[in-house]
């Protein structure tokens, strides 16, 4: 049951994805990608990441695809005119998409770490917040658990504690947003002063 | 407990990637692509869970990269939409092959 659901979902994905960027009518492009990114969160939730799905949702559900509308209405006559919505090296495209997939499937199939994938699934509930816990490497066996798993305590102390080395990074990636932002906003003025 | 094998999370990615791919490189309108890198960029972030989920889930490291991937994709979404307005607004058009100034 639980597998149905996930192959139902992944399907999905891949579904809305492909139609994403075939569609000629650009707001329904914008709409099937918001179905991708909403399929996307479920599969989040099969990898036990709550805290993520949630954050899936909240910032490409409700904000990427919303300031991709918002593009699309600014930047409106590319739907009226009657052209392809292709360039010319589609085909080109094509085949290079469908080479780089393989390449990866053909890299999945001989690679090694499928060989000894299910016995370290998640070892609920030891995952303390010191930056030692790294060394549990997969080839401890842990028992798979069915109580509930919650990311966000785990997830929070890893990005805010100084010892687990990530501090830094986020209140740096957090300067690189404002300041990003605020270049967006300064490109896309009116009148530059 | 869900019992699906990580190779089947990592098609799937694999998947998403290459339809990503071939936006990029087969749409016209520069929104389209930009949609299309996001694709990719949710790709890796499945790639980082999958991992985090079937090897070692107690380092972190995945869900914290997937927290900085997803913040720096919302920054590029806003700079590239930016720079797509400011382009039509000189061009009249979002079309990339058209913006083509500094081809030499």
């Amino acid at each position: 049951m639980n597998n149905i659901v996930f192959y139902a979902i992944a399907g999905i994905v891949v579904a809305s994805g492909l139609l994403s960027l075939t569609v000629r009518n650009l707001f329904h492009c914008a709409l099937f990608l918001a179905l991708t990114m909403f399929g996307i969160s479920g599969v989040f939730l099969y990898l036990n990441s709550d805290f993520l799905a949630g954050v899936q949702v909240l910032i490409y559900v409700g904000a990427v695809t919303v300031i991709i509308i918002f593009g699309i209405s600014l930047t409106r006559n590319m739907m009226d005119e009657r052209t392809t919505a292709m360039n010319r090296q589609f085909l080109f495209a094509i085949l290079g998409a469908v080479f780089v997939t393989a390449v990866i499937f053909a890299a999945l199939q001989q690679s090694s770490f499928l060989t000894n994938e299910h016995p370290m699934a998640i070892s609920l509930g030891t995952a303390t917040t010191t930056g030692d816990v790294a060394q549990t490497t997969a080839a401890s066996p842990a028992p798979v658990s069915d109580q509930v798993f919650q990311s966000v305590g785990y997830l929070a102390d890893a990005l805010i504690l100084p010892q687990n080395g990530f501090a830094f990074a986020f209140e740096f990636v957090s300067i690189l947003l404002l300041s990003a932002l605020v270049g967006a906003i300064v490109i896309a003025r009116k009148d530059p002063a | 407990m869900n019992n699906i094998p990580l190779i089947h999370f990592l098609y799937l990615a694999a998947i998403l990637f290459g339809i990503g791919i071939f936006g990029v490189l087969a749409r016209k309108n520069a929104i389209s692509v930009l949609m299309g890198i996001e694709l990719m960029l949710n790709a890796v972030n499945i790639n980082f869970l999958a991992f985090a989920r079937y090897w070692n889930w107690n380092s972190l490291s995945g869900p914290v990269f997937v927290v900085f991937v997803i913040t720096i994709a919302a920054a590029e979404a806003a700079v590239a939409l930016a720079i797509v307005i400011s382009i039509y607004r000189h061009l009249r058009t979002a079309n990339v092959d058209d913006a083509h100034y500094l081809r030499g």
